[in-house]
């Protein structure tokens, strides 16, 4: 038994224009006489569906119409199915702004089927558009339940979808609606009654495609498919439907970028380690080049949520200088899709990936120089030596001298005052070790000529103190604390 | 006869259970997660089930940075570095590297995150947790809303990494989710621990930690031996201010 999902897009001609996200407000779609689809808000104005270009703008003249572009909403339909190949690589377009899956070998990967139609339904709604979605054992009967408005759409056993199918009008069937007269006139109604017909009698009136369709809906007959084929590289540009000023408003249009991504990922096999987003501006008074967004991964990665967290917080700290008006998204490097771990049981400090993912994480929200690990420098000099790098590039430190040293070390020397001549921080300071000189550095002109005392306050605090000889005179730094 | 046996072992029975789930004020509580030794065995026997609590959040009430506060975890640290990262967000000062390599532990385990922004600070700090691939995380902070207190403890009562908390001594007074908070006082030797709330008793009188591997603790026993070694000028001083119907 094999299990489809059929999805219809009954709002495609209107969401190509306006995704489900954008503001509601009065929307008509017309091709060139007619008013092909329609938002709720003009729906509640009075316009219909066929009604006349004039009759719309008659009856609500605040109506904005746009023109039916049906290359764009082919184009957007082979996004939703790039986007879609996350879940099977058996993806197929059918007649009426649909596509039909093949789901039989994902049910298991993606936890049964309820939870598989909700996924492909948070999908399809993450790109903008309203699925109705129908699920049966033949494609041909998954199409028909997805494209009747009733909310029963979905179906495992043959028996059942028999059941269901005999129930619903056979005018949902493109290829019977020529002979719609004829068959009203002899009372025809539902699909029981196109199939009590006899075969031989309503082929040869009304041809070959209603019989075919009757039988792989009922799955009688075979059924075969040319398969969406992924591309080869990956890029994707989406228009956005207003202007955005703040950067944070563009994550709902990469959003849906990046799922077609995923989809794209999938289906290749691949994982992605480098990305680039670009923000395309408003041309002014002068071309503005477009702003790139670039996301480099330690890890290669393909989870689409990893992937949008990082992007979000890459755009939290971005400033735009002009609105922006169009996204692309590029895969920059791609490398192939590790298996997942080896290993029977989980590390318990969660694996290297974790870690990495972390650093991402941090890195896209903090920036480069704020994620730091240890890389020593064999010098001398504290402050050289206690050298510091972003996380994400330190591959293995080098070995740190064991030194008596304070944990903590001041940014800069802080000059102390002198008092009975001893060095004075909130109370005179005894010294308790050193000193250690230090003299190094003539070689880069950063000379240091310092002796190290270990000192203590009254507080019993420790501090590391130095001694700067300058001409005559003798200053004291504190320069670390013991911690 | 068999039915009153059997109701009277049920009625004996039940204090028990009972006992478990009532905590009085005067015994020391018992936490369900995991614990960490402390490595110090006189501040162990103050901590209920005798260890810094996972998965919870830690208070540490300092006076000032840099009072042996990274001493006192130390042996906490040391066994967690051994396994695990170890995450230092906002840290007061540098890091010197030298010294956690000197303590024996490995550099390569250390992460410092600094943020420009608290709230930066408490983001990354909540994700570190959520995270967990590190095996503890330290965190420096001077101002907390309680509400950003009790996300923290959440966040943490989520996985297992070691969360500590920094905040100032000044902090003590305020109310705080942490079912763990100690207040740290530099002294001569070592460091004076309060122990401003536990699951436990109350203890008034602060607990005397000493710390071998300060730099005083290894060369002199107390400052006060370092008075006599300066003693030579105060004693000049004397003898030139001495009444002249003296002499």
């Amino acid at each position: 038994m094999r299990t489809w999902i059929g999805v219809h897009l009954p709002q495609l001609p209107l969401e190509t224009f306006r995704p489900r996200w954008s503001e509601p407000g009065l929307h008509v779609v017309v091709n060139r006489l007619h008013a092909v689809a329609v938002s709720a808000q003009a729906a509640t104005a009075g316009v219909r569906i066929g009604m006349r270009r004039a009759g719309v703008q008659t009856l609500c003249p605040a109506a904005v119409l746009h023109e039916h572009d049906a290359a764009r909403e082919q184009e957007a339909l082979s996004e939703i199915a790039l986007a879609l190949l996350q879940y099977t690589p058996e993806v197929a377009f059918a007649e009426e702004a649909s596509l039909l899956l093949d789901l039989t070998a994902s049910l298991r990967a993606f936890g049964g089927r309820r939870a598989l139609c909700r996924r492909v339904r948070a999908s399809i709604e993450a790109l903008g558009f309203t699925p109705h979605i129908g699920m049966a054992p033949t494609a041909q009967g998954a199409w028909l339940l997805a494209r009747h408005p009733n909310r029963r759409r979905r179906v495992v056993r043959m028996e059942s979808l028999a059941r269901r199918l005999d129930a619903l009008p056979w005018l949902l069937l493109p290829a019977a609606q020529s002979c719609q007269e004829w068959l009203d006139g002899i009372g025809c109604i539902t699909f029981a009654d196109l199939r009590r017909l006899p075969r031989a009698g309503l082929q040869r009136r009304s041809g070959k495609g209603v019989l075919d369709a009757l039988d792989r809906a009922y799955g009688q007959a075979l059924e075969l498919f040319n398969w969406v084929q992924a591309p080869k590289t990956f890029s994707a540009r989406l228009e956005l439907p207003d202007r955005i000023e703040h950067a944070e408003a563009i994550l709902f249009a990469a959003r849906r970028l990046l799922l077609q991504m995923t989809g794209w990922l999938v289906a290749q096999q691949l994982a992605v380690t480098r990305f680039t987003l670009w923000l395309e501006h408003e041309r002014g008074r002068c071309a503005l080049a477009p702003t790139p967004v670039e996301i480099a991964l330690a890890d290669p990665a393909w989870r689409e949520e990893h992937l949008v967290r990082l992007l979000k917080e890459r755009l939290g700290r971005i400033a735009l200088s002009a609105p922006v008006i169009a996204v692309r998204l590029e895969a920059a490097r791609v490398s192939a899709m590790l298996p997942p771990t080896d290993s029977l049981f989980p590390d318990p400090g969660g694996t290297s990936a974790d870690y990495h993912r972390l650093l991402e994480l941090l890195t896209a929200r903090l920036g480069d120089q704020s994620v730091l690990a240890p890389a020593p420098r064999a010098d001398h000099r504290p402050e050289v030596c206690n050298g510091w790098m972003p996380a994400a590039r330190v591959t293995r430190p080098a070995p740190a001298p064991r030194l008596e040293r304070p944990f903590w070390m001041l940014e800069t020397p802080l000059p102390l005052t002198v008092r009975d001549h001893r060095p004075f921080y909130g109370s005179p300071l005894q010294m308790v070790k050193g000193p250690e000189r230090i003299e190094c550095g003539w070689w880069d002109g950063r000379l240091v000529v310092r002796d190290y005392f270990i000192a203590q306050g009254n507080s019993a605090a420790l501090y590391w103190i130095y001694r700067q000889r300058n001409n005559e005179e003798i200053d004291w730094f504190l320069h670390g604390l013991f911690a | 006869m068999p039915a009153l046996v059997s109701h009277l072992s049920a009625s004996n029975a039940t204090p028990s259970p009972l006992l478990h789930a009532v905590w009085r004020a005067n015994q020391m509580g018992s936490c369900r997660a995991a614990v960490t030794a402390t490595g110090h065995r006189v501040l162990d026997t103050e901590l209920p089930n005798g260890g810094w609590p996972g998965a919870s959040l830690i208070e540490l009430l300092l006076q000032q940075a840099g009072i042996g506060e990274m001493q006192l975890l130390r042996p906490t640290l040391d066994a967690v570095a051994k396994k695990c990262r170890i995450a230092l967000v906002q840290p007061p000062h540098r890091p010197q590297i030298a010294a956690w390599t000197a303590w024996g532990l490995p550099a390569e385990r250390l992460l410092w995150v600094q943020a420009a922004h608290g709230a930066d600070a408490l983001w990354s700090a909540e994700q570190i947790l959520r995270n967990g691939s590190c095996g503890a995380l330290l965190f420096w902070q001077t101002h907390v809303r309680g509400e950003s207190l009790r996300r923290l403890h959440l966040a943490a009562q989520g996985t297992e990494v070691l969360f500590w908390m920094m905040r100032p001594l000044a902090c003590a007074q305020d109310a705080s989710p942490a079912p763990l908070r100690l207040a740290l006082r530099p002294t001569a030797g070592g460091l004076h621990l309060d122990i401003v709330k536990r699951r436990g008793p109350r203890r008034d009188e602060p607990l005397f930690l000493p710390l071998d591997a300060l730099p005083a603790a290894s060369s002199t026993s107390s400052p006060a031996a370092h008075a006599h070694l300066d003693r030579r000028t105060p004693a000049a001083a004397t003898a030139r201010n001495l009444p002249p119907a003296l002499v």
